[in-house]
């Protein structure tokens, strides 16, 4: 049990990373980025790129990887999704979609199709009542909760954070005060997209990194997100865990089940506490 | 100061503004009265930059700012004070304040002296969260930070609308206050209101100004004013 409980927790720090992102492009912009889940693929590739530049050290292969995504997210959102502002989110969709499948292909095109293996970058296991876990699992826990505490840090002492708060709530009011809002949205999508690059680069060595990776995970994010609130980070960090800890107990019960019941407890979420696109 | 001149708005293709023109001029307190959906608010979002005419012109110290967006417009010495009270509500009164004072490179101390200026009370409350205040205290909170960086003009939506009698006084204090010493267009159904503060008004009945009212005596007479409408 306590297994399932350690890898419903890694479930959940992973899906926090990547999901805090989302909620606050969705949140501030009001736009579905389809984007995510490939900037989440495209950090896990660009690890297995760098690491040989870093001789292999996986902090500075995942730091590089990360600061890459800066321009790459910065692109998608100037020449994308920043059009999309204010209109149709049918629009947001199909535009933020047809980067996916540009960016996947472009994924074949450089790193194949073929799955590719990374090994755990730790490679220590730690006893804990009376069972052994990777560290590197408690590590990527302990990030996600050090994320959260930054970001809401970042959000309750710095100008900016105090703006995109603002904008969340009222973004014309924001705009009327002077304030260039997009110009702030645009830094939370590229801090966005730095994180679901993180989440890729962290849990590659979990899993296996392949082009269609950011697929599912996108879904799994979108589920938070709406479970959490838009643009909620107290919100998301709970419905993460939370849905984390759902997909675990529900795989160690009936393992085809542990995604599909995620969104039977959004679907439940959704009839109690509607969200307004 | 503001020249509004022959514009039309529509929402998709729906006409809501039909060939308006107005003038403000520098220190006056001017309204714009009418009942509901004659296209008061839209009018301001047409001249806030938050809905774009599609005729005619706008012009703010003899400069054209009709292709300005919002934010640029704000710069530019107007301030839009939307209707509903709209406070950052998760922010502090400080927060809201801070957020005013930011773009307008004014420093939180000199912001805070600004709104105490026209409500000495605001003092207690910066740091609860706004979205416990009143809806007389958002009001003033909103008057205030519109007020910060010391624009040149204020478009402020229903000042009064929902507001208890003893509330309204706040606001009128406020208000009074201010006058001469910041040019205003106010969107406002209290016609009691009007009477007592404005130096001119105009009667908008869907989507047009049907009568420009300067004679005090023709202000002050409700009655004569509702027949506009």
């Amino acid at each position: 049990m306590i297994n399932t409980i350690a890898y419903g927790l890694t479930i959940g720090g992973i899906l926090y990373i990547i999901s805090i992102g989302l909620s606050l492009t969705f949140g501030t912009m009001r736009i579905v980025n389809f984007a995510h889940g490939l900037i989440y693929a495209i950090g896990a590739y660009l690890l297995i790129t760098l690491l040989p530049v870093a001789r292999n050290n996986f902090i500075l292969g995942a730091f590089l990887a990360v600061l890459a995504i800066i321009p790459i997210s910065y692109i998608i959102e100037r020449f994308v999704v920043r059009k999309l502002y204010g209109v149709s989110i049918d629009y947001a969709i199909i535009a933020t979609y047809a980067v996916v499948l540009i960016g996947v292909d472009l994924i074949k095109w450089i790193w194949g199709s073929s799955p590719i293996p990374l090994s755990d970058p730790v490679g220590i296991d730690v006893a804990f009542l009376g069972i052994t876990l990777p560290l590197y699992r408690l590590i990527i826990i302990a990030l996600a909760v050090i994320i959260f505490i930054g970001l809401a840090i970042f959000f309750k002492k710095t100008m900016v954070g105090k703006i995109v708060t603002a904008a969340l709530e009222d973004k014309d009011a924001v705009r009327s005060l002077g304030i260039n809002v997009d110009k702030y949205f645009a830094y939370i999508f590229v801090i966005g997209s730095c994180l679901a690059a993180l989440g890729g680069v962290l849990y590659a060595p979990i899993t296996s990194v392949h082009p269609y990776m950011g697929s599912m995970v996108l879904l799994l994010s979108f589920a938070v997100v709406l479970v959490g609130g838009l643009g909620n980070i107290k919100g998301t960090f709970v419905a993460a865990f939370a849905l984390g800890m759902v997909m675990s107990v529900t795989g160690r019960l009936w393992g085809p089940a542990a995604e599909t019941m995620v969104f039977v407890v959004m679907g439940i979420v959704l009839i109690f506490k509607p969200i307004e696109v | 100061m503001l020249s509004v001149t022959n514009i039309d708005a529509s929402y998709g293709h729906a006409k809501v503004l039909h060939d308006i023109s107005l003038e403000v001029n520098s220190g006056e307190m001017v309204f714009i009265a009418g009942r509901n959906g004659a296209g008061k608010t839209t009018l301001l979002k047409s001249i806030a930059g938050f809905l774009k005419p599609s005729t005619g012109s706008i012009t703010f110290d003899g400069k054209s700012i009709m292709e300005l967006p919002a934010e640029k417009i704000a710069l530019s010495g107007i301030r839009y004070v939307f209707q509903d009270k709209r406070v950052f509500s998760q922010l502090t009164v400080k927060e809201n304040l801070e957020i005013a004072a930011y773009p307008v490179k004014v420093s939180i101390a000199d912001a805070i002296g600004r709104v105490v200026s026209i409500y000495p009370k605001i003092e207690k409350f910066l740091n609860l969260r706004a979205g416990t205040l009143s809806g007389g205290q958002r009001q003033i909170l909103l008057i205030g930070r519109a007020l910060i960086g010391d624009p040149k003009l204020l478009l402020i939506d229903e000042p009064t609308e929902g507001l208890a009698a003893g509330t309204i006084n706040d606001i009128l204090n406020v208000l009074s206050s201010m006058k001469g010493k910041v040019s205003m267009l106010i969107v406002e159904q209290n016609l009691s209101v009007v009477g007592m503060l404005a130096d001119k008004v105009y009667m908008m009945k869907e989507g047009k100004i049907v009568q420009e009212v300067t004679d005090k005596a023709q202000m002050n007479n409700k009655i004569q004013l509702e027949q506009c409408l």
